[in-house]
């Protein structure tokens, strides 16, 4: 593997590292405040990139990256105040079921308005083209993409850690009954931790499909190694998804080019480790969101 | 603390019993057995090849109407039991070991990849069925691991790399040729016959990075091969992983700096490229807009196909409605579904139906037919017909490209 190579995948490994941080952040804060183990997340890429698909085909790519997160996230609010509200605190196996079965409904009625063929939405052409990095030529796309997606996370991390609203979540989850008493409307506000959960992973559907082609199972393919990088990084850390998502990028960009025979299974290999090592997550214990 | 170690184990577990949900799945059944004949047609209908699958099992279900409507195979009418085989082996295999034991079925087919083909095939044999393979491009299906009951009518990697033979010497054979090859039987072959005709003409392989079946990020390995700088870039990747490998090789800019050859494509993959196909070198055993235009069965089954679906069948849909007939044809000539009949009027069978003459080869049950080698055009030029992805630049005779048997692996059972 030649350092050009290797620096290639490193580049590579770190934005689709940043991919998985935004969705895994949302699966994160869910779990960590809501104490909702959510495997309807992938559900809301698919949704997410599906609306960006039709929205853009009729107003443009911006229109449908500002339209994925509005329709999730109004998709979300109903979910949660018609269902999902009723499983929190309930056996993380319930919530795994209605979650998983909220995800496979959605997935079937994606087949059946949009059909099971693979789309793809255009990259705009003043958005495409490549940028020198490290000396390399790379897809200005995916540049733009691990910016805006770093702009976000800072935006959430901001929104519960310095707003009202995040303390209010944040006190809730340490003491539901103690926040109502004294005022704070800890139903609202998690809802809201829902809405803003599912509609990062609306976002990041419609803003990765120019990069990976979309179909009604889009979704699990990206749920699946979140929940790894949840895992690593400790569930309900908001910093710990960011550092596994990372290391998950890394991972899975070196190995298939350094390694692709283990390509496939490195990162559950990683995730056994810290599993053995360190139980809790890298970031487990350390922070501020975690119940 | 403790709460937070019971919720993590809780939470694991029911990940990988979830995950466990979401990719296992039985088969499914149309209609309860009564007296008729169940076909067990077992295609992926999700994962990488659904979009293929399933436009397959649309072709199924169209060829058995038009068969009951028309009083059945003698008389008897078909039903079909349906299996998502998800591209794997193992799923295909317990799909078809149901059809047959559980339904009953006289004939299993379908399929989109040569590592299911081939452990279908095995089942088969072993139970005594007949396997009509259908999308399976691989060469081992009818050569190393060939067997009696097993028929297989699509192109392989052999008939569609000496097809391509005089094409890409033309365009590229000196040149320096980078590989992205899904990591199975079917890339695997195609490498190997690609290389075996290139590389005597002076072409020098760089490098041939393996991708497991399903890979969605292609950057590492268009990374290195942008990096490489080769003339050739070819993608032996299938399905959507095929889509998404282009789409991406496409924003590496690799579309312009280099020639891109995908030995084998069909119409939801050019469509799901869509602009990013132009000049793409490529062959596919049938193409409905070609066809349509040269033989009459064609047409009448292009237009039949597109009335009842919108959309113009793709390459692996026509091998699907084709293997149907071609069943139906050796029961009847035969009397009887019992395979060893079926085998024996299907061995040698000369036949023409959506393509030129064609027949079955007696020694390794190979389909003999033509192979379209195509070029990939723009949208622009697609005339508002999306689907309409290729020129043809060349027609090229099964018989001069296939195998043969002195080169072949194939030891038939009865033979």
């Amino acid at each position: 593997m030649s350092l050009e190579s290797f620096v290639q995948a490193a580049i590579n490994g770190l934005i689709l590292g940043l991919i998985y941080v935004a969705i895994a952040i949302g699966l994160t804060i869910i779990f960590g405040m809501l104490r909702l183990v959510n495997f309807a997340h992938g559900a809301f890429y698919a949704i997410g990139a599906y609306t960006g698909l039709v929205v853009a085909d009729h107003l443009g790519f911006f229109a449908g990256v500002v339209a994925a997160p509005i329709v999730v996230g109004m998709l979300a609010f109903g979910l949660d105040r018609v269902l999902l509200r009723s499983f929190y605190g309930k056996p993380p196996t319930a919530q795994i079921l209605v979650t998983f079965g909220i995800a496979l409904v959605v997935e079937e009625a994606l087949r059946l308005i949009f059909g099971g063929t693979t789309r793809q939405l255009a990259i705009p052409d003043w958005l495409n083209g490549s940028i020198a990095v490290a000396g390399l030529q790379y897809p200005a796309y995916r540049i733009y993409l691990a910016i805006a997606i770093i702009v976000v996370v800072f935006a959430v991390w901001f929104f519960i850690e310095r707003t009202t609203y995040g303390l209010i979540v944040r006190a809730g989850v340490r003491d539901r009954v103690m926040v109502q008493l004294l005022g704070g409307n800890v139903e609202a506000a998690s809802t809201l931790i829902f809405v803003l959960g599912a509609a990062l992973a609306g976002l990041v559907g419609v803003a990765a499909s120019p990069i990976y082609s979309v179909d009604p199972g889009t979704g699990f393919a990206f749920l699946i190694p979140s929940f790894v990088v949840v895992v690593i990084g400790g569930l309900g850390s908001f910093w710990g998804a960011v550092v596994g998502g990372i290391i998950v990028g890394e991972l899975m960009s070196i190995s298939q080019v350094a390694f692709p025979v283990v390509s496939d299974v490195i990162i559950y290999v990683a995730m056994a480790l810290v599993l053995l090592l360190r139980p809790q997550g890298l970031l487990g214990e350390s922070e501020m969101i975690r119940g | 603390m403790k709460r937070q170690t019971t919720s993590r184990g809780r939470f694991i577990g029911g990940t990988a019993a979830a995950t466990a949900l979401a990719f296992g799945s039985a088969p499914y059944i149309m209609a309860a057995p009564t007296k008729e004949f169940v076909i067990g047609v077992n295609v992926p209908q999700s994962g990488s090849y659904s979009d293929q699958g399933t436009d397959q099992l649309r072709a199924y279900q169209m060829a058995i109407d038009e068969i009951n409507k028309a009083g059945g195979v003698m008389g008897v009418p078909l039903r079909a039991s349906v299996g998502d085989d998800q591209t794997k082996a193992d799923v295909a295999v317990d799909n078809a070991r149901r059809m047959i034991e559980r339904d009953g079925a006289v004939m299993i087919t379908g399929g989109s990849s040569t590592g299911t083909a081939i452990a279908v095939s095995a089942l088969c044999q072993q139970m005594k069925t007949i396997f009509m393979a259908t999308l399976t491009h691989g060469d081992e299906t009818t050569d190393i691991n060939c067997h009696e009951h097993t028929f297989r009518r699509y192109n392989d990697a052999h008939m569609s790399a000496r097809a391509m033979a005089n094409e890409l010497i033309k365009r590229y054979g000196t040149g320096r040729w980078f590989h992205i090859t899904a990591d199975y039987s079917w890339g695997h072959s195609v490498y190997d016959n690609l290389t075996a005709v290139v590389e005597p003409k002076g072409a020098k392989t760089v490098d041939n990075v393996l991708l497991k079946l399903g890979t969605t990020d292609f950057a590492g390995a268009l990374g290195k091969a942008q990096a490489a700088k080769p003339d050739v870039l070819v993608i032996t990747e299938f399905g959507k992983d095929m889509v998404n490998c282009l789409n991406q090789a496409a924003t590496f800019g690799l579309t312009k700096s280099t020639k891109i050859l995908v030995p084998l494509a069909d119409e939801y993959m050019a469509k799901g490229t869509g602009d990013n196909f132009d000049n793409v070198v490529t062959t596919a055993p049938f193409y409905y807009k070609y066809h349509a235009a040269h033989y009459p069965a064609a047409k009448k089954f292009v237009d039949a196909f597109m009335a009842r679906y919108g959309t113009p069948p793709s390459n692996g849909a026509e091998c699907a409605y084709v293997n149907m007939y071609q069943w139906k044809y050796a029961v009847e000539a035969a009397g009887s579904p019992a395979p060893a009949g079926v085998i024996a009027k299907l061995e040698g069978h000369k036949f023409q139906a959506t393509k030129g003459p064609e027949y079955w080869r007696a020694w390794d049950h190979q389909g003999i037919n033509s192979v379209m080698v195509m070029e990939g055009i723009p949208m622009s030029a697609r005339f508002g017909d999306e689907w309409a992805f290729a020129r043809v630049l060349h027609e090229v005779d099964g018989e001069g490209v296939a195998v043969t048997q002195g080169q072949s692996k194939c030891k038939i059972e009865s033979a």
